[in-house]
C-alpha cells in the first residue's frame, strides 16, 4: 500500500460522552495533498486508494464536522490515520459518522479537527512496534464523567482498586478556573466598565438634553412651577423613558442574539452559544438601567432647576 | 363676555375701598449683581406703592434696572436689600416653593420674547398654569375659552405658536397671563418685538385689561405704552427719578 498522505495524530485530549471512542485532535492541515489526483481533493484520493487496498471492512470512526469539511470527506470513506507525523503505520478506519465537538471558549480559535476512534483501535494505532506490551498498556486515558462533581470520588475510589495507578481529576474545582467561570467574571468585568461609561455618557447627554430646555423650564418657572414639581415632571418622564429603554434594550437583544451567535459561531466555526439572553440577564439590565436613567434625568435636571428664573430665559 | 379679572371675581376690592394693603409694596430696594469684574448695581434703593387697578409704565435707557425692578416686583429676583410686601405679605421671608405659588396665582407675565411653550397650543398655553394651580377641567375649558375669546384668537387655540404671528403670540402670552385671574400683570416690552400697527392692538388690549380690574406694571421704551399708564416713573441708573404728578399713588425714590 503507498500511503502518499496521512493525518498527523495531534494528541489525546479526552474522551468523548459515549465511552467507546476516544478522540483524536487533528493537526489543523493534517491531509498532505495528494499530487496524482487535485481535482477530486486528497481526502478522497486517500480513500479510494485505501478502499481498493483493503481487503476487511476498516473499524469505524467518528469524525469532526470541522475534520469533514476540511477535507472534503464523507460518511462511508476511508481514511488513514498515523500516530507519526510523517504517516508512518499507518492504519485505516471507516468514516461512519460525524459530530460537533463540545464547544470550548479556550479553543475559540483553534480548528476542532479531530476524530473519535474505539478505544481498542486508538490502543492499536498508539502502540509502539517495538514493545511488546505497548498494545497492553496506555500511558494515560481520559475519562468523561456524567457529572463532574464526582471527579474526585472516582479518582480516590480507583486509586484504592489499583494500587500504582495515579487518577486525578482533570477539570479544575467549577468556581475557580472553569473557563465559563472565567469568562463569566470578565463578562462582568466588561459590564461594570460599560455601565460606568455608559453612565458618564447617560449624565453628559441628559445634561445637553437638559440644557436644550432651559428656556422651557425657566417658562415653567416664571409662570409658577414649583421645583418640586418639575422635578416629579421630569422623574416621571425619566422612569418612563428608562423604563422603555431598558425594556427596547432588552427586546432588541433577544431579538438580535441569534444573528450575533450565527455570526460568530461562522467566524469562529463553532457551536459555542455567545450571546444569550435569560430571565435573570434581563431583569438585571432592567434593575440597573431604570435608576441610573431615573438619577441622571435627575441630577441633570437639577443643575437647571437650582439657577434662577432670569438667568433660565436669558438668551 | 365676562372681564378676565373684575372686582367681582371675589378676588379683592378696587384702589379706594380702603381696607386692603396695597398688591405691591417695595421699600428701598437695592440689587447687586456679583460680576467678575467687580458688582454691578442694577437697583439703589427703589420704593414703590402699587394699589390694585392702578397702571404703571416704567421707563427709561437700557440698562438702567427696569426689568430688574419687574423682576423682583414679580418674585422672579430677590432684592439684596430692601423689603417688598405683596399683598401685605412680607416676599423676602417666602419660601420658593410660597414665591412661586405667588407667581402662579397673583401674578402674571408678559415679555417681549412671548416665553410660551414652542411644543404646546395656544389653548394648552393657557390652559397650563390653570392646571398647575390645580383648577378643575371644565372650569379650565371655560375660561381658557374665554380668554382666548377675550383676546380675539378663539379660531386659534389650536395653533401652536411657531404658526402664530408676534402679535398673536403676545397676546396668546396676555392670555396665559391672565389665566388665573392675576392682581398684577407685569409686562416686559411687550411690544418690542412688534411692528407698530401690532404693538397698538397690543396696546389696546393692555389698556382693556387694566380697565376690567388688572394692576398693570409695564417696563417700556414704547412711548404710546406709557402714555396711556396713568402712572409713568422714568428710571435712570438704578434710580426712579420723577413720577407722575396726577398719580394718587406715591413712588419715590429712597433718599431722594
Amino acid at each position: 500500500m503507498s500511503i502518499r498522505s496521512a493525518l498527523a495524530l495531534f494528541g489525546l485530549t479526552a474522551l468523548p460522552p459515549c465511552a467507546a471512542f476516544a478522540v483524536l485532535s487533528l493537526a489543523a492541515s493534517p491531509v498532505v495533498p495528494a499530487a496524482a489526483n487535485e481535482a477530486r481533493g486528497p481526502a478522497a484520493d486517500i480513500s479510494a486508494q485505501l478502499a481498493a487496498s483493503s481487503p476487511s471492512d476498516p473499524p469505524g470512526v467518528l469524525v469532526s464536522r470541522q475534520l469533514l469539511e476540511e477535507s472534503g470527506l464523507a460518511v462511508g470513506e476511508v481514511v488513514l490515520f498515523s500516530a507519526d507525523p510523517r504517516g508512518a503505520r499507518p492504519a485505516p478506519f471507516r468514516i461512519v459518522g460525524s459530530y460537533e465537538p463540545r464547544p470550548d471558549p479556550m479553543r475559540l480559535g483553534s480548528k476542532r479537527l479531530e476524530a473519535r476512534l474505539h478505544l481498542p483501535d486508538l490502543i492499536a494505532l498508539m502502540a509502539d512496534p517495538s514493545d511488546p506490551l505497548a498494545s497492553e498498556s496506555v500511558a494515560s486515558v481520559n475519562v468523561a464523567l456524567h457529572d463532574r462533581k464526582d471527579a474526585a470520588k472516582f479518582s480516590s475510589d480507583l486509586i484504592s482498586r489499583m494500587p500504582g495507578l495515579i487518577a486525578t481529576p482533570t477539570a479544575p474545582p467549577p468556581d475557580e478556573a472553569d473557563p465559563f467561570v472565567v469568562l463569566e467574571r470578565f463578562h462582568l468585568a466588561i459590564a461594570i466598565v460599560t455601565v460606568i461609561g455608559s453612565t458618564a455618557f447617560l449624565l453628559a447627554l441628559m445634561a445637553m438634553r437638559a440644557d436644550e430646555r432651559r428656556e422651557t423650564v425657566g417658562i415653567l418657572r416664571l409662570i409658577g412651577f414649583t421645583r418640586r414639581g418639575i422635578l416629579l415632571e421630569v422623574l416621571v418622564e425619566g422612569l418612563f423613558i428608562a423604563v422603555a429603554g431598558a425594556v427596547f434594550g432588552v427586546l432588541f437583544a433577544t431579538a438580535t442574539q441569534g444573528i450575533v451567535n450565527r455570526f460568530f459561531q461562522w467566524r469562529y466555526d463553532t457551536a459555542l452559544v455567545f450571546v444569550r439572553v435569560t430571565a435573570p440577564i434581563a431583569a438585571r439590565c432592567i434593575v440597573f438601567a431604570v435608576p441610573l436613567g431615573v438619577l441622571a434625568g435627575l441630577v441633570a435636571s437639577w443643575t437647571l432647576l437650582r439657577r434662577d428664573i432670569v438667568a433660565l430665559l436669558r438668551r | 363676555m365676562n372681564p378676565p379679572n373684575t372686582p367681582d371675581d371675589g378676588r379683592r376690592p378696587t384702589a379706594g375701598a380702603g381696607a386692603a394693603p396695597p398688591i405691591v409694596e417695595a421699600a428701598g430696594l437695592t440689587k447687586v449683581f456679583p460680576m467678575p469684574a467687580g458688582p454691578v448695581v442694577a437697583l439703589r434703593g427703589v420704593s414703590l406703592r402699587d394699589d390694585s387697578g392702578e397702571s404703571i409704565a416704567i421707563t427709561g435707557p437700557s440698562g438702567c434696572g427696569k426689568s430688574t425692578l419687574l423682576h423682583l416686583l414679580g418674585c422672579v429676583d430677590t432684592p439684596t436689600e430692601g423689603s417688598l410686601a405683596i399683598e401685605g405679605r412680607d416676599a423676602s421671608r417666602l419660601s420658593d416653593f410660597e414665591r412661586s405659588r405667588i407667581r402662579l396665582t397673583k401674578i402674571g407675565f408678559v415679555f417681549q420674547r412671548f416665553f410660551l411653550l414652542p411644543m404646546l397650543t395656544a389653548w394648552e398655553n393657557v390652559e397650563l398654569p390653570q392646571s398647575e394651580a390645580g383648577a378643575p377641567k371644565t372650569a379650565r375649558r371655560a375660561r381658557t375659552r374665554e380668554l382666548l375669546d377675550y383676546v380675539g384668537l378663539a379660531d386659534r387655540a389650536g395653533h401652536k405658536p411657531s404658526q402664530l404671528s408676534g402679535g398673536e403670540m403676545q397676546r396668546v402670552a396676555i392670555a396665559r397671563a391672565l389665566a388665573n385671574r392675576p392682581l398684577l400683570l407685569l409686562a416686559d416690552e411687550p411690544t418690542g418685538e412688534l411692528d407698530e400697527a401690532t404693538g397698538e392692538q397690543i396696546v389696546e388690549l393692555f389698556d382693556r385689561v387694566n380697565r376690567d380690574g388688572t394692576t398693570l406694571v409695564v417696563v417700556t421704551h414704547n412711548p404710546i405704552l406709557a402714555n396711556r399708564a396713568r402712572r409713568v416713573l422714568p428710571m435712570r441708573s438704578g434710580r426712579l427719578i420723577m413720577e407722575s404728578p396726577a398719580s394718587s399713588i406715591v413712588a419715590r425714590e429712597e433718599g431722594a
